[in-house]
C-alpha cells in the first residue's frame, strides 16, 4: 500500500547528518563523503573512486578540494579534471578550475576578460595593492617596487644576500636541541628553522630598508598575514598582523619622509635609496602615496617574498635528497644546475597553486558556459603537470629537456620543445619578485652546500605518510627538512 | 626599536588587555604549518578598506569559520551556526563557499524583492542543462490543473492514507503520511495509472534531490530526468490526443511561444516545482505538535488553530532553508560591494528566527501574534506583520494579484492542503502521540536539502 514510499527508507538511511558524538547511522551502501576526513588516504599518485558517469568518466566530489588526502595527494585529480573536466564547476565552492597549461596562458594574457582575484580576497589583509587591479592601474603600481625587484637594482644587493645567509649559518652553534643536534660528529639540523623560514624575510627586510631589529616581527607578519587572507581560517589573525604591520611601519614611513636611508654595495658604497624611501617620495598623478598606500605595497612585499622562497628552497633540498644522484650532479656544478633544479622543483612542487579570476563577460571555454563575474581559478599545479606540455610530469627530474629554465619573462617561453613553468603565473601578472626569489633560492642553496658535508636526509625525524614513506609535498610546501652531515 | 615601540605601543594597550585578558594563549598554525606567534600584538581597531566596513558594522569574523557552513553538524542542525551569522556577521563574506550569507529577516526580504539586482537560477542550470526544456509553471492552465486537482484530491488522499495506518496500527509521520501525502497529490495531479505511481515517485526524487554536490547524486538526477522524458513522451502524446483535466493534458494543449510543449518541458515544469514546502512542512508541523503538548492541545480543542499551526512551523522549522540569488551587476548593499555575479545565500532557516521580528523566535507558538497570519500577496509582510519566508509558497507570482481568472495562489493552495491533511488526520487518528522511545528530531539528509522529520513514530488509540 505504501509502495510510493518504498524507495525512501533507503534514502533517509543514507544520509550526511551526524549526531554530534560523530557516529554514522548507517553503514553506507556506496561511497559516500561529507566530512573532509571521509575521503581515504590514497597511495600517491591514484585518485580515490568518487564515483562514475554512465559512460565510465571519473566523477569529481567537490568535497574532496577540503580533505586531507588532497592537500597531500593533489595530481591524480588534476589529471582526472584536465582529462575530462578542463573547465570543472565547482557548486560548492561556486567556483570554476581551469586545469590546462594552454588554457591558462591564455586567461592569463587575457587582461580584459579575466579580471584579477576577487575584489576583497586579499586587500582586508594586504590591503589596497596592485593584486585586485589590472590593466594600466596596475602596471602603474606594480612598477613602483617591481623596478627594485629586478636588473641592476639587485644585482647591486646580492652581496647582502650572501652575507645574511652566511650570518644565519654561523650562528647555528648557539641554536638550541630542537634545532641542531651534535652526535659523534654528525650534526642535524632542521634547515626550516634554522635557515629556510627566516632567510628570505630577512633579505626582504633588508631590501626594504627595515631596521634590523623589526625581523623577528617581519616573520610574525608574514607569515600570519600570508595564512590569514579571505577564506581561512586564520583571517583574524591575519586582519591583526596587518593591524601591527601598519602601526610599525606608519612611524617608519614618518621618519623616512624626513630622513632617507641608503643601500650599500659590496664596497660599502651607497647606491640608493631603499625601497620604503623611494616609495615616500612616489607620485602618482601627482599626489604622493599615502602611509596606507606604502604599507600596503610593503605588506604585499612581505607577503610574496616569505612563504614561497621559504617553500621554494625546502622543497628543492627535500626532493633532491630523495633523488640522489640528481644531487650528486647539482652539487658537480653548482654554476648552472642550482638553477635548474630551482626550476624542476617549482614545477614539480610549487609553493603558490594558483590565481583566481573573475571573467568579465560571459564565456564558454570548452562546452562550459560561465557567466560573467564568476570565479575562475588557474590552477598552476595542473598547469606545470599536464601531461600535453611536460612528459612524465610526476617524475622531478632536473635532467628534463622539456622545461625551459632560464629567467622567466612576462611573455613566458615556448620554443623547439621547451616551455617555463607556471609556478610564477605569466602573463601581465607574472611575480613580480620570480627572479629575486630564484636569486636567494640559489644563493642560499649554494651557501648551505658549501657548510653541508656529505648532506643526507635524517628519515627518522621526518613526517611519514600514513603507508611509512616519507610524507609527499602535495599542495602545501615541506614544513620542515631534517638534515644530516659530518662535522669533519 | 625603541620610538617606534613607544609611539605604537600606547594608543590600544589598554584595550588590547582587557581583550586579551579572559583567553589563555592558543597556538594557530598557518597554511605553511608554521606556528602564528603574535609578537606582542596592540590589537585595537582595524583601518584598511575593508576593515573599515567591518568595522562599521561592528564585524570580525573570529566567531565563526567558513568550514562549519559546510560540516556535518550544520547539515543535522544549522540553527545554532545561523544564531552566530545573524547576530554578528549579517551579511557574512565567506571565503571559503566564495557566497555572501544573508540572515536578517529584513535583509532577505530585501533580496527577494529586487529583481533589478538579484537573479535566481534555475535548477536545470546547477544541473548543466540549461537549455533542455521550457519552465511552464506559469501559465495560466497549468496553474489552473495543479490548483484543481490539488483542491479535489487533498481530502480523499488524506483520508486514505489515514485508512491506511489505522489498519497497520502505527506509522513513521514523517514518511508514512507527510511524504506520501505531497507524492500521491503529485500522482494525482499528473494523473498517472497506479501501476506506474511507484517508479515515477522514485525517478521525481532523484530529480529533485541532485542538483546540489554530489556528483554521484547528479548523475543519478540526470537520469532520472531522461528516463522520465522518455516515460512522459508517449503518455503526453496520448493526451494530447485525448485530453482530461490533469496536469499533463494541460500541458500537452498548451501552444506557448516557442511552439507546442514537449517532454523536456513538462519534467522541465516538474524539475522546477517543488513538493518540499508540503511535505516538509507538513512533517515538521506534526514533528512540532508531537514534542509541544500544549499547542497540540491548543490545535485539538480549536480546529480553526491547524492552519496556524502549519504556518508557525513554516517559519520555526522552515524546510527550505536558503535560497541562493545572484548580483546582475556590481551592487552595493549592506555596506559591502558584491561584484557582479556574487551569490547571496538567504538564509531562511536564520531570518525566520530574527529577534527583531519575533518575540522569541525559538519558541513554537501557535497563533502567535508577531507573525502575520494570512497571505502576504506574494510579499512578506501583511498588516505590518513578517509572513515567515517560506519558498515556493511566498514568491511574488509575475501575474498582478487580478483574482478573477486565476487560482488561488499557491501559497493558499499549498496553506489550505495541509490544513486538511491535519484535520483529517487528527480526527482519524485520537490520542495520537510519539511512540515511546522515540525520539525524533530535524535534519537534512544532505548539504542544502530539507530540513525536516524523517523519523516520526507514532501510535494512536484503536
Amino acid at each position: 500500500m505504501d509502495s510510493i514510499t518504498a524507495f525512501l527508507s533507503n534514502i533517509v538511511e543514507n544520509t550526511d547528518a551526524r549526531t554530534s558524538e560523530g557516529g554514522s547511522p548507517s553503514p553506507a551502501p556506496r561511497a559516500r563523503f561529507v566530512a573532509a576526513h571521509d575521503f581515504p588516504l590514497m597511495p600517491v599518485g591514484q585518485a580515490c573512486d568518487m564515483g562514475h558517469a554512465p559512460d565510465g568518466t571519473p566523477l569529481i566530489d567537490p568535497r574532496i578540494f577540503n580533505a586531507p588526502e588532497f592537500f597531500r595527494n593533489p595530481y591524480p585529480y588534476y589529471k582526472i579534471m584536465r582529462d575530462h573536466y578542463p573547465v570543472f564547476f565547482d557548486k560548492l565552492h561556486n567556483c570554476y578550475y581551469v586545469t590546462r597549461y594552454d588554457d591558462i596562458t591564455t586567461c592569463y594574457f587575457d587582461d580584459e576578460g579575466f579580471n584579477t582575484i576577487p575584489k576583497g580576497s586579499s586587500s582586508g589583509v594586504l590591503g589596497n595593492t596592485q593584486l585586485e587591479l589590472s590593466g594600466v592601474e596596475h602596471r602603474r603600481r606594480r612598477n613602483l617596487y617591481g623596478q627594485h625587484l629586478v636588473g641592476k637594482s639587485l644585482d647591486n644587493r646580492l652581496h647582502a644576500i650572501e652575507s645574511i645567509g652566511e650570518e644565519m649559518i654561523a650562528d647555528w652553534d648557539n641554536l638550541d636541541e630542537s634545532i641542531v643536534q651534535d652526535r659523534n660528529g654528525v650534526r642535524s639540523v632542521a634547515i626550516g628553522r634554522a635557515f629556510a623560514n627566516e632567510f628570505p624575510i630577512r633579505v626582504v627586510c633588508d631590501v626594504l630598508g627595515f631596521p634590523k631589529e623589526s625581523r623577528k616581527k617581519f616573520f610574525y607578519w608574514y607569515n600570519s598575514m600570508m595564512s590569514g587572507l579571505g577564506g581561512s581560517e586564520t583571517h583574524h589573525q591575519g586582519l591583526e598582523a596587518r593591524q601591527d604591520l601598519e602601526d610599525y611601519v606608519g612611524t617608519l614611513v614618518e621618519e623616512r619622509r624626513a630622513h632617507p636611508t641608503y643601500l650599500y654595495d659590496a664596497a660599502g658604497n651607497p647606491i640608493g635609496k631603499d625601497i620604503i624611501s623611494k616609495l615616500c617620495e612616489t607620485q602618482i598623478d601627482g599626489d604622493y602615496l599615502s602611509t596606507e598606500e606604502i604599507t600596503s605595497n610593503i605588506a604585499l612585499v612581505v607577503g610574496g617574498g616569505g612563504e614561497t622562497t621559504r617553500g621554494a628552497i625546502l622543497n628543492m633540498w627535500y626532493l633532491l635528497l630523495q633523488h640522489p644522484q640528481q644531487l650528486e650532479a647539482v652539487l658537480a656544478d653548482p654554476e648552472t644546475m642550482w638553477d635548474v633544479a630551482f626550476h624542476e622543483t617549482l614545477r614539480h612542487s610549487t609553493p603558490i597553486g594558483g590565481q583566481p579570476r573573475h571573467n568579465s563577460f560571459d564565456i564558454e571555454l570548452h562546452g562550459v558556459k560561465i557567466p560573467a563575474g564568476s570565479l575562475v581559478n588557474m590552477v598552476d599545479f595542473s598547469a606545470n603537470h599536464d601531461d600535453r606540455i611536460f612528459k612524465d610530469p610526476e617524475v622531478f627530474n632536473i635532467f628534463r629537456p622539456d622545461l625551459y629554465s632560464g629567467k622567466l619573462l612576462r611573455s613566458g617561453y615556448r620554443k623547439e620543445g621547451r616551455c617555463s613553468h607556471m609556478a610564477f603565473g605569466v602573463g601581465p601578472h607574472l611575480c613580480p619578485g620570480a627572479w629575486i626569489s630564484h636569486q636567494e633560492a640559489v644563493i642560499g642553496s649554494k651557501i648551505l652546500q658549501r657548510h653541508l658535508k656529505n648532506p643526507r636526509l635524517n628519515v627518522d625525524k621526518m613526517p611519514k605518510d600514513f603507508d611509512g614513506s616519507l610524507m609527499p609535498i602535495g599542495l602545501i610546501s615541506a614544513k620542515e627538512i631534517w638534515i644530516d652531515y659530518d662535522l669533519n | 626599536m625603541s620610538t617606534t615601540e613607544a609611539t605604537r605601543a600606547t594608543p590600544g594597550a589598554g584595550k588590547a588587555q582587557t581583550e586579551a585578558a579572559p583567553e589563555a594563549p592558543k597556538i594557530t598554525y598557518g597554511r605553511n604549518g608554521v606556528p602564528i606567534t603574535p609578537g606582542g600584538v596592540t590589537g585595537h581597531g582595524f583601518r584598511t578598506y575593508e576593515i573599515h566596513q567591518r568595522e562599521r558594522l561592528g564585524q570580525s569574523t573570529a566567531k565563526i569559520k567558513p568550514a562549519q557552513l559546510i560540516s556535518p553538524e550544520f547539515i543535522r542542525n544549522p540553527y545554532p551556526i545561523l544564531d552566530i551569522l545573524r547576530e554578528n556577521y549579517p551579511s557574512y563574506r565567506d571565503w571559503l563557499e566564495n557566497s555572501y550569507w544573508i540572515t536578517r529577516y529584513d535583509d532577505v526580504t530585501s533580496i527577494f524583492t529586487d529583481d533589478a539586482n538579484f537573479e535566481t537560477r534555475p535548477r536545470r542550470w546547477f544541473y548543466n542543462i540549461a537549455d533542455y526544456g521550457r519552465d511552464l509553471r506559469l501559465e495560466l492552465p497549468v496553474l489552473f490543473a495543479q490548483a484543481n486537482a490539488i483542491d479535489g484530491n487533498a481530502q480523499a488522499v488524506a483520508e486514505e492514507i489515514v485508512g491506511d495506518i489505522r489498519a497497520k496500527g502505527g506509522a513513521n509521520l514523517g514518511i508514512d503520511f507527510a511524504a506520501r501525502f505531497a507524492l500521491e497529490l503529485l500522482v494525482r495531479q499528473l494523473d498517472l495509472p497506479k501501476e506506474d505511481a511507484p517508479l515515477f515517485c522514485e525517478r521525481y526524487w532523484r530529480m529533485t534531490h541532485g542538483f546540489n554536490v554530489d556528483p554521484v547524486a547528479e548523475q543519478d538526477g540526470l537520469a532520472a530526468i531522461r528516463e522520465l522524458t522518455e516515460y512522459f513522451r508517449p503518455l503526453l502524446a496520448k493526451r494530447r490526443a485525448n485530453p482530461g483535466d490533469d496536469l499533463v493534458s494541460a500541458i500537452a494543449t498548451l501552444d506557448p511561444a516557442g511552439g507546442p510543449a514537449t517532454a523536456e518541458d513538462l519534467v522541465v515544469t516538474l524539475l522546477e516545482g517543488d513538493h518540499e514546502t508540503l511535505h516538509g512542512g507538513l512533517a515538521n508541523t506534526l514533528f512540532l505538535l508531537l514534542t509541544n503538548a500544549d499547542e497540540f492541545q491548543k490545535v485539538k480543542e480549536e480546529r480553526r488553530m491547524a492552519k496556524f499551526a502549519f504556518l508557525e512551523a513554516l517559519r520555526h522549522s522552515a524546510p527550505v532553508l536558503s535560497a541562493r540569488r545572484f548580483a546582475l551587476h556590481e551592487v552595493e548593499r549592506f555596506g559591502k560591494l558584491i561584484p557582479e555575479g556574487g551569490m547571496l545565500i538567504c538564509s531562511a532557516g536564520a531570518a525566520n528566527r530574527d529577534p527583531r521580528q519575533y518575540k522569541e523566535p525559538e519558541k513554537f507558538i501557535v497563533g502567535r501574534k508577531d507573525l502575520c497570519q494570512r497571505e502576504p500577496r506574494g510579499q512578506y509582510r501583511a498588516d505590518g506583520l513578517p509572513a515567515g519566508i517560506a519558498f515556493g509558497l511566498g514568491k511574488p507570482s509575475k501575474h498582478p494579484a487580478v483574482p478573477e481568472d486565476r487560482p488561488r495562489s499557491l501559497y493558499a493552495i499549498t496553506r489550505d492542503t495541509a490544513t486538511t491533511a491535519l484535520n483529517v488526520l487528527i480526527d482519524g487518528l485520537p490520542g495520537l502521540r510519539l511512540k515511546p522511545g522515540a525520539k525524533p528530531e530535524l535534519r537534512s539528509l544532505k548539504l542544502w536539502d530539507t530540513h525536516t522529520c524523517w523519523d516520526l513514530s507514532v501510535e494512536f488509540d484503536n
